[in-house]
């Protein structure tokens, strides 16, 4: 298991276009994908999930992947956190 | 085998006594006797402590913790003693860092308290009810900010007043099954993410998030709200969790259930839930499935046991049958 904890650093914060793009992203991969944020945890691979969490600009969530494919899914989604769901 | 990682439940450590105040204040007129203390001050218990045996001087394991109480028994052993015993006595109790103090039955706070509360600025509220219903209210209260609680990916819907709640995989079609549900007449109570608490001893509440409340993800369609689509008929706020189901791919390694027998349970947060694996093959209606479990779990909570009572039909048959044959045989050569 990989465990990571990213910023969300685009002004929007995580709202519903990027929420759709990280579950479109997740679902190429077979791996369990969980973020957690002050307590509440979801899965990554629900967008209805991605927008409960409401993550504003600044705030850190913990990702968490699980299974044969981890190291490339979480790659691939960290480096999307990380380019600031290409809003910067 | 679990659904959910135990490391991700949660537990309030604390409330502040402001935010149980403005609960209480509403709820059952809890009044705040000196608004000039403080009331940052933090509760770290769920549990009450009446004060009777701390004031006789008996301080081990005392809960400095919780919300200490002042009833008619305090008061009665108080008037008792002499003004230099009762004020060493009301000392002894503010000398903990205690959170609050409330005074039931209409009594009112003595002299030594007020004085006491000025140099500490320790809240002291007062109650018109008796200590027994003061404490109900506040426990009730206080176990339900203390609770652990958990939030578990699967779809929880109320079938003919079972609550239950269906996990699995992504993409398993958990949600398709929810909304197949609700079709019937069923009630959704959360989707994806549903947030579960324990209640007591032995109860556990599902509801949904205040974001998501009941809007659904549809793959291929998108996000659509059962509330308005469907009307309040087809959605409930909160309900007990009684049966988990999950859902998986058929698997012919795996051993499914054939008798039910042998009931199977989950563990959620230290309660046994009972718990049904079903295998998803073509032509099955998962929907149709859901029903009769519900159905089959209401039955046995009415005390019918379908597998059992033909188990003993069973057993009962195969004994009538060896009697008979045996009694048969041993009069045939009875000639007396």
């Amino acid at each position: 298991m990989i465990e990571k904890t990213v910023k969300i650093i685009n002004s929007a914060g995580l709202h519903t276009r990027p929420a759709a793009t990280i579950v479109k992203l997740a679902a190429k991969y077979e791996s369990e994908f969980t973020i957690v944020k002050d307590g509440l945890n979801i899965n990554g691979k629900s967008i209805i999930g991605v927008m409960t969490l409401a993550a504003e600009k600044g705030s850190d969530v913990t990702l968490s992947f699980e299974g044969d494919d981890e190291e490339e899914m979480c790659a691939t989604i960290v480096e999307y956190f990380e380019r600031g769901f290409d809003e910067l | 085998m679990s659904i959910y990682n135990p490391k991700h439940i949660t537990r309030k450590s604390s409330i502040s006594v402001e935010y149980f105040f403005n609960f209480a204040k509403n709820s059952f007129g809890l009044e705040l006797f000196n608004p000039d203390s403080n009331l940052t001050r933090e509760i770290k218990d769920q549990n009450l402590n009446r004060t009777g045996i701390a004031l006789t001087g008996f301080l081990e394991l005392f809960p400095e913790n919780r919300v200490q109480i002042f009833g008619n028994t305090e008061y009665r052993y108080l008037r008792n003693l002499s003004d230099e015993q009762r004020k060493n006595a009301i000392n002894r109790i503010f000398e903990y860092d205690i959170p609050c103090i409330v005074v039931t039955d209409n009594n009112t706070p003595t002299p030594d308290m007020i004085e006491c509360a000025k140099s500490s600025r320790i809240p002291i509220f007062t109650s018109k009810f008796s200590t027994t219903k003061i404490s109900y209210f506040m426990s009730d209260f206080l176990d339900d900010q203390f609770a652990p609680g958990i939030s578990i990916h699967g779809s929880f819907v109320d079938v003919y007043g079972a609550g239950m709640l269906f996990v699995g995989k992504s993409g398993i079609g958990k949600s398709e099954v929810a909304l197949d549900l609700i079709e019937r007449g069923h009630r959704l109570v959360a989707d994806d993410v549903v947030l579960i608490t324990k209640k007591g001893e032995g109860i556990l509440i599902g509801a949904g998030t205040n974001i998501s409340e009941h809007f659904m993800e549809i793959r291929g369609i998108g996000i659509i709200d059962i509330r308005s689509m469907f009307g309040i008929r087809a959605i409930r706020f909160q309900k007990r969790l009684e049966v988990v189901i999950e859902l998986e791919i058929w698997d012919k390694n795996k051993e499914y259930t054939r008798t039910g027998l042998d009931d199977t349970t989950i563990n959620v947060m230290d309660i046994e839930v009972p718990y049904v694996r079903v295998p998803i093959v073509p032509g099955k209606n998962i929907t149709v499935i859901s029903e009769i479990i519900a159905l089959n779990y209401l039955l046995k909570h009415y005390g019918y046991d379908a597998a059992k009572v033909f188990q003993n039909k069973l057993t009962d048959e195969i004994k009538r049958k060896s009697k008979s044959d045996r009694s048969v045989k041993y009069f045939e050569h009875d000639f007396e």
